[in-house]
């Protein structure tokens, strides 16, 4: 391993942003804190981005390593240690003085520290908690902090740490122990389970605390998450959303993160994707999971085992629509609020909107569309006040093939026939359009 | 003939002009709000007619949309007041009509024109406040000061100076609007306050401070370093980050391409 000594904050930084870009849990939000006079920071629930990087992607947080030596060799991470990289690690006052500065040139929202493991998993934890602990209580810093708790820590330090972090999370990497197993030896899914469990009791029992003191400090007042990588190991769709659905049940998970798989390594135990990351699937992962935690829907209802994978040309709304046309169209001035969220180009705030606006007098097309409302997609699911916008059959290919619309019925046909490749489709339908997401912040 | 009350660019001025307007008993049908200033919209066959800034007669329509109205019904009326909308005087009246007419619940009904155009100047200033809470840069000056230069298109100045004031309580700084030529300025566990600012001096100032602040190479360089090549995808970074905003972010080089 080359440990350099002597290189400026500068090239550290190069190296140990670089070294933890691949990790997306990156959003800042999910807890509302006001700012202490004289001290600096606080923090927004609603998440701000700071910056847009040139993948797309939101810049919230500064994303950093503490260092990048590592004692595991994990197949698909940079860091592992059979990679001849070089290694260096931040002092705790350096990465002080990057996030006050960053922040007070309003840079950032706060930071995101994570680590490779040094020496001991307890010798990497206590350095992050040292770190934590200055920035706090020297610095007083009072803005957005995330922290990785390092699995096989001592429950004590990860307790501690907590206490002075908004949100702590610990990957999963891979869904399966079988997938784990063979790509992540020095792990296992205890080691990850047990302090993601952890974490959700030291939640909980603080949650409890503070009806009775109002005073006592709050341990990770934002939640915990989690990252699963898409498409290193076999698993399909349905696995993922089964996993996550579970996390998000028993372990009180506030995101679940998807990241599309980037070789970076040479493995023969890692897939070759000539077709570069998997970003239409980690995309549709994305739209599941948002469809889990705000629509009322439940991974059964989008995939199942006989369908374990989501179709490449609908988003799940659409697609688990297509699937129930009976309960459609459903009349947009008297149906409940979970209904209507079932609806293809409606979302959360379009709903509530139209809630509000119909005790005052039936709504009609037009409205809708003002309202926000998407009527390409759900002029096909609705009625105002008994009618359709046009005369139209409620059938499943009729309404399909208009939803794909003609660029994408090209794709379709190319890949019915089976001589379509997923890297045309990449080129063909222009995929990752993350933007009409909003909310969903990478 | 249609009179049209020319009122003063801002939220006092155009309350005045509201004042004006209803009390005229002219009828809804037959006066017009306008902005002093606008004249190349000026219409024949109209009356037109100054209105000079009135505080008491401002505050008597604040009063009687908080208690007629609603309170958000207000918030409503104040933000609009600083949209980039160039009718903006005369949509707040419409607006108005329909509120003291249908009271608390006018804010919901989205159905009716004159409503849904108040709706959408609140949401426009809305994106670009909430944008500008993350696109802000500060330059760190001598003597401990922070400023930062942006060109909203909407006057949202007083939006985000609560924002920065509860974050930034402990820093000096000021937050230059170079389109509005004023700034928002806040002295360290003070108050803000709005000053009128002429800033050639000040942007000279700017630039030299911004060369020798090394905590922006920092950035530059993070900002290079996180980006994973194999996701590249400028279209959707313009999405989330117009390009007019970029003029003003250090990471841009102050301009307009990815550095
Ligand atoms: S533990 Fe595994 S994933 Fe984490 S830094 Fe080390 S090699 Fe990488």
């Amino acid at each position: 391993m080359l440990i350099q000594e002597e290189l400026s904050v500068q090239e550290k930084l190069e190296i140990l942003s670089d070294a933890a870009k691949y990790d997306v849990a990156c959003t800042s939000s999910g807890v509302d804190r006001k700012g202490k006079a004289g001290t600096l920071g606080n923090a927004a629930a609603c998440g701000i981005c700071h910056s847009f990087s040139a993948d797309g992607r939101c810049i919230s947080l500064l994303k950093i390593l503490f260092t990048n030596q590592c004692i595991y060799d994990c197949k698909y991470c940079i860091n592992r240690c059979s990679n001849d990289v070089v290694r260096t690690a931040f002092t705790p006052e350096e990465v002080c003085q990057l996030t006050i500065q960053f922040y007070r040139r309003n840079y950032i929202e706060g930071l995101f520290l994570s680590s490779g493991i040094l020496h001991s998993a307890n010798y990497t934890m206590d350095l992050i908690y040292q770190t934590l602990k200055k920035l706090r209580e020297e610095y007083h810093f009072h803005g957005y902090i995330h922290v990785k708790a390092i699995p096989g820590a001592d429950p004590v330090l990860i307790e501690k740490t907590g206490f002075l972090a908004d949100r702590m999370s610990i990957n999963l990497e891979l869904p399966t122990a079988d997938g784990l197993k063979k790509l992540a030896p020095g792990k296992s899914r205890s080691k990850i389970l047990t302090p993601m469990k952890q974490i959700q009791k030291g939640i909980t029992a603080n949650r409890y605390e503070l009806m009775e003191y109002k005073k006592a400090p709050s341990f990770v007042p934002a939640g915990q998450s989690t990252q699963m990588i898409v498409g290193a190991t076999g698993e399909n769709d349905f696995q993922m959303m089964m996993v996550a659905e579970a996390l998000y049940q028993n372990y009180d998970l506030k995101r679940v993160f998807y990241s599309a798989f980037v070789p970076v390594n040479q493995d023969s135990s890692l897939p070759a994707l000539p077709g570069g990351p998997p970003l239409l699937r980690e995309h549709r992962l994305y739209q599941a999971d948002w469809l889990m935690r705000f629509y009322g829907f439940q991974a059964g209802e989008l995939l199942s085992e006989d369908r374990p994978n989501f179709n490449v040309f609908l988003d799940p709304k659409c697609d688990w629509a297509l699937r129930h046309l009976e309960i459609f169209p459903v009349e947009v001035n008297r149906a409940d609020y979970y209904t209507l969220l079932r609806v293809p180009g409606m979302g959360v705030k379009s709903v509530k909107r139209i809630i509000a606006a119909r005790r005052n007098g039936p709504l009609d097309f037009d409205a809708l569309k003002k309202i926000g409302v998407v009527l390409k997609r759900a002029l096909y699911f609705i009625t105002c006040s008994g009618r359709m916008m046009y005369p139209i059959k409620i059938e499943e290919d009729f309404i399909t093939s208009h939803l794909l619309g003609e660029e994408q019925k090209k794709v379709w046909d190319i890949g019915s026939s089976g001589t379509f490749r997923q890297l045309s489709l990449f080129d063909d339908m222009n995929v990752p359009a993350l933007t009409d997401l909003r909310g969903v912040r990478l | 003939m249609k009179t049209v009350y020319l009122c003063e660019n801002s939220v006092e001025g155009i309350l005045s002009g509201v004042y004006a307007a209803w009390t005229s008993r002219k009828g809804h049908a037959n006066v017009k709000l306008g902005l002093i200033g606008d004249e190349d919209t000026m219409e024949l066959f109209c009356q037109y007619e100054e209105v000079p800034v009135n505080a008491g007669h401002a505050d008597k329509v604040v009063r009687a949309i908080r208690e007629k109205i609603s309170e958000e019904a207000y918030i409503v009326v104040y933000k609009a007041a600083l949209s980039k909308e160039r009718d903006r005087g005369d949509k707040i009246y419409r607006f108005l009509i329909y509120g003291f007419h249908l009271g608390a619940k006018v804010v919901h009904m989205l159905q009716v024109p004159e409503v849904f155009e108040i709706f959408q100047m609140c949401r426009n200033i809305d994106n670009e406040t909430h944008l500008l809470t993350g696109f802000v840069r500060f330059v760190e000056m001598e003597g401990d000061l922070l400023v930062s230069r942006i060109g909203p298109k909407n006057d949202v100045l007083v939006l985000l100076a609560p924002h920065f004031m509860d974050r930034l309580s402990g820093e000096n700084w000021v937050i230059y609007d170079e389109n509005r030529k004023k700034a928002v300025m806040h002295p360290a566990l003070r108050p803000w306050f709005l000053v009128d600012l002429i800033s050639s001096e000040w942007e000279e100032r700017m630039k030299k401070a911004s060369d020798e602040d090394e905590y922006e190479a920092l950035f530059q360089c993070f900002r290079k370093s996180i980006s994973i090549k194999e996701r590249t995808n400028p279209v959707c970074q313009r999405n989330h980050m117009p390009l007019r905003y970029r003029a003003y972010m250090p990471e841009f080089s102050h301009g307009l391409k990815d550095s």
